[in-house]
């Protein structure tokens, strides 16, 4: 398993659109828990909806759009995390 | 058993397994971790189990665990299938000691289970399954098959040592540090009591045995040259005496009742126990053991104890009969280690006789992937030959050579042995062998591209198995003739005698060749770039072998190619993985440029990985069919990361070959990169025509050509590089990320990312698709298969959907949808339009 940082810009319209991809990432993420791992998501604010950089562990960049697809989102871009740099702890989760 | 304290999750987890509809589930743990113990737990729970083990022989019996069960020995299609249909569950120990045929099998139940409501469980040591291990490449192909699964028993905590340690009073912390957590070793040492903690798992077995009577100890000494089991009335003959004393030795803990026979709890056991007895003790034993069994035992143990006894003529009389059986069950790694056995023994055997077993051992090596060995076994025969003037059999064997040599990269000496084979042969009359050998060479020919010798080679070949009514040599020589003409682009003709070579195969029902000329035909096409044909042949094979246990490795990897030639990229992976994961080259070559182009293509990481590897592979052999393709694959991924230098440096490192070949595609691709790039002076006029256009200055009517052989992203890369705009939307289609990017930039663009129109009712424009379609009637599951999507997915929208129109049912959002769409008018649009990000 390698860990990738995952681009899905403007993929939705507002945070409630977000929300329901999230549920559906997070149901078809179960059923392919060998393949791919959902780490965390920052939301991006687009201007006319929200985007989103997702950190994933998965065992090929193809386990990541297979599980897109699945769960209909979005794939800009797929680049495979070299290292982590941790500086400082995340701040508090934005309201959605 | 307190131990199993720490198993109780495990246990829950294998009970759920076997009540769902069809499970086998891989037990891994270290030796020694517990996993027989595990195993019986579950026996128990279920109300019995039957159960098969592997021994840990050099070359066990074929299909001996499966015996084990009762069942017959047949192909493993048949046993596979006699085994589902046992009402029991099924569980099959050290599995890392099967045998080949046994390992078919497991392929065959891997394939089969889901849906057969069968339970199997394979316990194997996943420490010792490393490497080039045969088991870890049957995991990895079942590793995606629907109701495989995979456990593994980890060693006990310091908890669980404490456990145990605690009531014996031991230091339960140097107990863990020692051991690990191993359970076996545990208890090993806490049987063996006594204060001083022994270093090892042997010292702690040999500490416990150390507690026998000298008679019972002598009991257990025979017991420990029997792998597996040992039988009682077979211990009555060996060890009379001594097996008064069997109770002892089985109050003691260190062996176990086992049906009619006793065994060792466990093989670590049995090893430590085996290993610390004199040889001449251990030479003593086996004979007893090998006389006893003269009238009863099988080929594979009597050889075994032959061997160990030292007793040269028993092995030979039982060693080449157990290769041989071994052989006709497809067991080829046994055969091949019966053969070596045999051969270890044998230097006083006539000529002839040793050049029969080198022969037998050559085929069995070859078929293991050993070929140095099977080369050096035809060396030695091919000396026997001569020294005993048999030109005949020395031709013979020439001409297997090659086919060793071929696997090594070693192409010069396999010129030499099929230039000597035909000089042979071609001294004596024709027969059966010289055909052979002029197919080879146009075999050799064949694999070179060097595409009309091909074809005169594999007309002499034709012509002689005619004068002899060799069908087969026919069919085989046909196939040559046939890839050959296809390689040199005579593709009608190729394929014309493909086909002959393919009646040909079915009228003889010979199942390699008709394996063969289907294989020739899917791969030969794909090369050449007729994708629809070769997709059909490709399948073909695939379902052809695939019922007969055939390896399709190399059919999937060339099905991967032709799908991501065909645009259709989500299908790429699942083949090309399959292929990637094996043992076999030529497959792991050719997955993995597809993968890499694949990858190269959308911009993905992981290009260079899996071209480098298929770098790797192909170098050695040197053939163009290899490294044309990977050169272009890597020329490809050097131009989409942006560096045309590189791009003109893997071009070069075939093209001068592709040119020497006159291969038309090859030649093209690398030609087409180094035109890219501005550093081709001239372009050959005979390269395949949508390059030929390209290179010519027409992008137009190259696009057109390649649109009509199914190559959308060719298609669109040709209008991109003329500067023309229309290639974004199928760039944008495909995902081709860094084609479209270079374009966008190129002509001034901004992202595909513009604003989305809003829909009617707050909906997405996915949740209108499927709005739609429940408008219309489909039921969920139809919409999934309908968007390609999954159910539960779908289940989402529809939930959305519903909850946002404030409908209580799908009829009412049926009628909502009307009302809107009629409200809306013309400006209802449907799936993703340009507005919309482009999807996977």
């Amino acid at each position: 398993m390698d860990t990738y940082v995952i681009l899905r810009r403007s993929g939705w319209r507002s945070g409630e659109e977000l929300g329901e991809a999230a549920a559906r990432s997070t149901a078809e993420g179960e059923r392919m828990s060998d393949d791919v791992r959902w780490i965390r998501s920052y939301v991006l604010e687009e201007g006319n909806g929200v985007g989103t950089v997702c950190i994933y562990q998965a065992s090929s960049p193809e386990a990541i759009r297979a599980h897109a697809a699945a769960a209909d989102l979005p794939v800009d871009e797929i680049v495979r995390v070299a290292d982590t740099v941790v500086v400082r702890p995340d701040p508090q989760p934005a309201a959605v | 058993m307190s131990d199993l304290l720490e198993r109780e999750e495990l246990l829950l987890q294998l009970e759920s397994l076997a009540a769902e509809d069809g499970r086998l589930v891989f037990v891994g743990g270290e030796a020694g971790v517990g996993k027989t113990a595990l195993v019986r737990a579950f026996a128990e729970r279920v109300g019995g189990v039957r159960r098969g083990s592997c021994e840990n022989l050099v070359a066990p019996t074929p299909l001996g665990p499966f015996l084990d069960l009762g069942l017959e020995p047949e192909e493993p299609r048949r046993v596979a299938a006699a085994a589902l249909a046992l009402a029991e569950p099924i569980v099959l120990e050290d599995v890392h000691w099967a045998d080949a045929a046994s390992l078919d099998v497991l392929r065959v139940l891997g394939r089969r289970i889901d849906g057969s409501g069968a339970t199997v469980l394979a316990t194997y040591r996943d420490d010792e399954v490393a490497g080039d291990h045969p088991l870890r490449v049957v995991l990895g192909e079942l590793a995606s098959a629907p109701g495989v699964r995979r456990l593994v028993v980890p060693p006990l905590s310091l908890d669980g040592v404490r456990a145990l340690a605690e009531p014996a009073g031991r230091d339960a912390e140097a107990l863990y540090r020692l051991t690990r957590g191993n359970a076996f070793f545990v208890t090993e040492i806490l049987a063996a009591g006594g204060d001083e903690l022994p270093e090892t798992v042997r010292d702690a077995v040999l500490a416990r045995a150390a507690l026998l009577a000298r008679p019972a100890r002598r009991l257990l000494d025979a017991i420990a040259v029997l792998p597996l089991r040992a039988e009682v009335w077979l211990l009555e003959q060996i060890v009379p005496k001594e097996l008064e004393h069997l109770d002892e030795c089985l109050d003691s803990g260190t062996i176990r009742a086992d049906r009619d026979a006793v065994a060792f709890r466990h093989e670590l056991a049995r090893l430590a126990v085996e290993d610390a007895l004199s040889p001449h003790r251990r030479r003593e034993l086996h004979a007893s053991i090998l006389a006893v069994l003269e009238t009863r035992g099988d080929l594979s143990r009597l050889a075994h104890h032959a061997e160990e006894a030292g007793d040269g003529d028993a092995v030979l009389r039982y060693a080449p009969a157990a290769a041989r059986a071994a052989a006709a069950a497809r067991s080829h790694r046994e055969a091949a280690a019966q053969y070596e056995r045999t051969l270890r023994f044998a230097d006083g055997l006539p000529a002839a006789e040793r050049v029969a077993l080198l022969r037998g051992a050559a085929q069995e090596l070859h078929m293991t992937g050993r070929h140095e060995q099977a080369v050096d076994a035809y060396v030695v025969a091919i000396e026997h030959c001569r020294e005993l003037g048999d030109t005949l059999q020395e031709g013979d064997l020439f001409a297997r050579l090659p086919t060793m040599y071929i696997s090594l990269g070693r192409n010069a000496e396999a010129e030499a042995a099929s230039s000597r084979a035909i000089g042979l042969l071609e001294t004596l009359p024709p027969g059966p062998e010289l055909t052979s050998a002029y197919a080879m060479q146009a075999s050799l020919r064949m694999l070179n591209r060097d595409n009309a010798e091909g074809v005169v080679w594999g007309e002499r070949a034709l012509a002689a198995a005619e004068r002899l009514a060799d069908e087969e040599g026919r069919s085989f020589a046909l196939n040559m003739i046939g890839t050959s003409q296809l390689m040199a682009g005579e593709i009608d003709r190729g394929v014309e005698s493909l086909l002959r070579s393919l009646e040909l195969a079915r009228a003889i029902d010979s199942e390699v060749r008709i394996n063969s000329a289907l294989g020739m035909l899917g791969s030969g096409l794909g090369e050449m770039y007729e994708l629809e044909r070769s997709e059909r042949y490709l399948e073909q094979q695939i379902a052809y072998g695939e019922e007969r246990e055939f390896y399709v490795g190399y059919a999937l990897a060339w099905l991967a190619c032709v799908k991501l030639y065909r645009g259709r990229w989500d299908e790429v992976a699942p083949l090309a993985q399959i292929a990637v994961a094996g043992a076999n080259q030529i497959s792991q070559i050719t997955g993995s440029i597809a993968l890499g182009r694949l990858r190269a293509r959308r911009g993905d990481p992981g290009v260079w990985e899996v071209l480098d590897e298929a770098l790797e592979l192909s170098e050695p052999g040197g053939h163009l069919q290899r490294l044309g393709h990977v050169h272009a694959a890597r020329a490809e991924a050097a131009w989409l990361s942006g560096d045309p230098e590189r791009a003109v440096e893997e071009a070069r490192g075939a093209y001068p070959l592709a040119l020497e070949k006159r291969h038309l595609w090859f030649a093209g691709e690398l030609a087409y990169w180094q035109w890219k790039a501005g550093a081709l002076d001239e372009v050959p006029d005979w390269i395949a025509e949508p390059y030929r256009l390209q290179l010519a200055g027409d992008a137009h009517a190259a696009a057109d050509a390649w649109r009509e052989r199914l190559c959308p992203y060719e298609a669109a890369r040709t209008l991109a590089d003329a500067g023309d705009e229309a290639a974004l939307e199928e760039l944008d289609r495909l995902g081709a990320l860094p084609a479209a990017t270079e374009l966008r930039r190129r002509l001034g663009l901004r992202g595909p990312r513009e604003s989305t129109r809003v829909n009617p009712a707050g909906l997405t424009a996915r949740e209108l698709e499927v709005l739609a379609l429940v408008a219309d009637g489909l039921q969920n599951r139809e919409i999934a298969e309908r968007l390609v999507l999954s159910a539960r997915t779908v289940d989402h929208h529809v939930s959305a959907v519903l909850r946002k129109l404030a409908a209580r049912n799908r009829a009412e959002a049926a009628a909502r949808y009307r009302a809107i769409s009629v409200a809306a008018g013309a400006n209802m649009g449907g799936p993703a339009d340009a507005g919309t990000p482009a999807r996977p």
